[in-house]
């Protein structure tokens, strides 16, 4: 057997004739993605930029009520409201029209190797964009809590102050861990195969 | 309205002409019945999304070639791996279309599917080259689909070939 034995062998199978797709069905599915989609950005795109813009409200209304002496929280507001605009930055990047799936195959390799590159960055510097700024953030609304606590109040216990801190260090030891483990397990694995794949379409032996 | 009709009317025509393109493509990257038809599914569907940016520069085969392989390479990427070993595809259900007697037309039909196992066994790059290749695609429409120069499609199929020759080598043995 040589080659084009093969070749005919392979023109000869049995192919199904006609165009035979149900449009409806098809439309259907596109368009049930679609909204799925559409709706899923809008949710998220919602829920993340109106939560730091919730706080900031929160935070200005705080330093309200405490008068000039709650100037710090002025930088608090900022430290979430550069939270917010990574946040649209990267809604935007999201929406920003991507290679199609009628590229030439190596282009859109790359250009998919690039996003999956990017957010691996993104989930694995998620302390410097997210976790520090509202870290930072909580701890300069408790500083100003305690300097304007009376000695005998609570918030003045080391007790207190322990508590907080370790409440603190769990839950920014949790949201960079998901982070981290969602790279480990989605975006690594991911990131593997196509660099072998383009290994392998690149190769010359 | 009418740009819809365009849509449909020329994803319809397409598809009538081409429609062999999609069930290679699937065939040589699914085994079960059940997977070559979720990635018949998948690649028409990806047709259909990406028909409004076909801007006329390639061959309309040339353009459902690269949807087709691009929606395979990245369906595979998100089912579970499979073994790679040469074994018949229980979804090769294929009659071969002009063998002249039952006993020519079983020999061809277990040909391929000895031929298709084969394509399964390889890296995926080199299963989209050999598909292309048993189509009788030229060198600068592979180079256009793939994004590679025609010396490294030259390279690259020649590697192909070799690959799959190796595979089939027991087949052909018995064969001879």
């Amino acid at each position: 057997m040589n080659w084009n034995d093969y070749e005919a062998v392979w023109k000869r199978q049995e192919l199904p004739v006609g165009a035979d797709a149900d449009l409806a069905s098809l439309r259907q599915t596109f368009e049930t993605k679609r909204r799925e989609l559409a709706a899923t950005l809008l949710i998220r795109d919602w829920t993340e930029i109106s939560a730091c813009l919730v706080v900031v409200a929160f935070y200005a209304w705080f330093w309200r009520s405490i008068g000039p002496s709650g100037w710090p929280m002025a930088v608090a507001m900022l430290l979430i409201l550069g939270v917010a605009g990574v946040f649209l930055r990267e809604r935007r990047r999201t929406r920003r029209k991507r290679l199609g799936a009628d590229s030439p195959l190596l282009a859109k390799i790359e250009a998919d190797l690039a996003e999956l590159r990017h957010q691996r960055r993104l989930l694995l510097n998620v302390w410097a964009w997210y976790l520090a700024p509202g870290a930072g953030a909580m701890l300069i609304q408790v500083g100003v809590i305690i300097r304007r606590a009376k000695p005998w109040e609570a918030t003045r216990e080391p007790l207190f102050l322990l508590g907080f801190g370790l409440c603190l260090a769990l839950f920014l030891w949790f949201v960079w861990a998901i982070n981290v483990r969602a790279v480990r397990k989605q975006i690594e694995p991911r990131l593997g195969e196509l660099e072998k794949l383009r290994r392998d379409i690149l190769s010359p032996n | 309205m009418s740009s819809s009709l365009d849509h449909e009317s020329l994803f319809q025509r397409w598809l009538e002409e081409h429609r062999g393109i999609v069930v290679k493509v699937a065939r040589s990257f699914a085994q079960s019945p059940s997977d070559v038809a979720d990635l018949q599914q998948e690649a028409m569907l990806q047709l259909w999304i990406s028909l409004p940016s076909y801007a006329g520069q390639a061959k309309p085969s040339t353009w459902i070639y690269r949807v087709c392989l691009n929606t395979a390479l990245t369906w595979r990427r998100g089912t579970v791996r499979r073994e790679r070993r040469i074994e018949p595809s229980a979804d090769v259900s294929l009659v071969m279309a002009e063998a002249a007697s039952p006993a020519e037309r079983a020999g061809e039909r277990e040909l391929l599917e000895q031929l298709y196992a084969a394509i399964h066994a390889l890296p995926e790059f080199d299963r989209a080259l050999v598909l292309l290749s048993l189509d009788g695609v030229a060198y600068r429409e592979i180079a256009e689909i793939t994004g590679l120069n025609e010396n490294q499609v030259g390279v690259a199929l020649t590697r192909a070939r070799k690959r799959l020759a190796h595979l089939l080598k027991g087949v052909t043995d018995e064969l001879e």
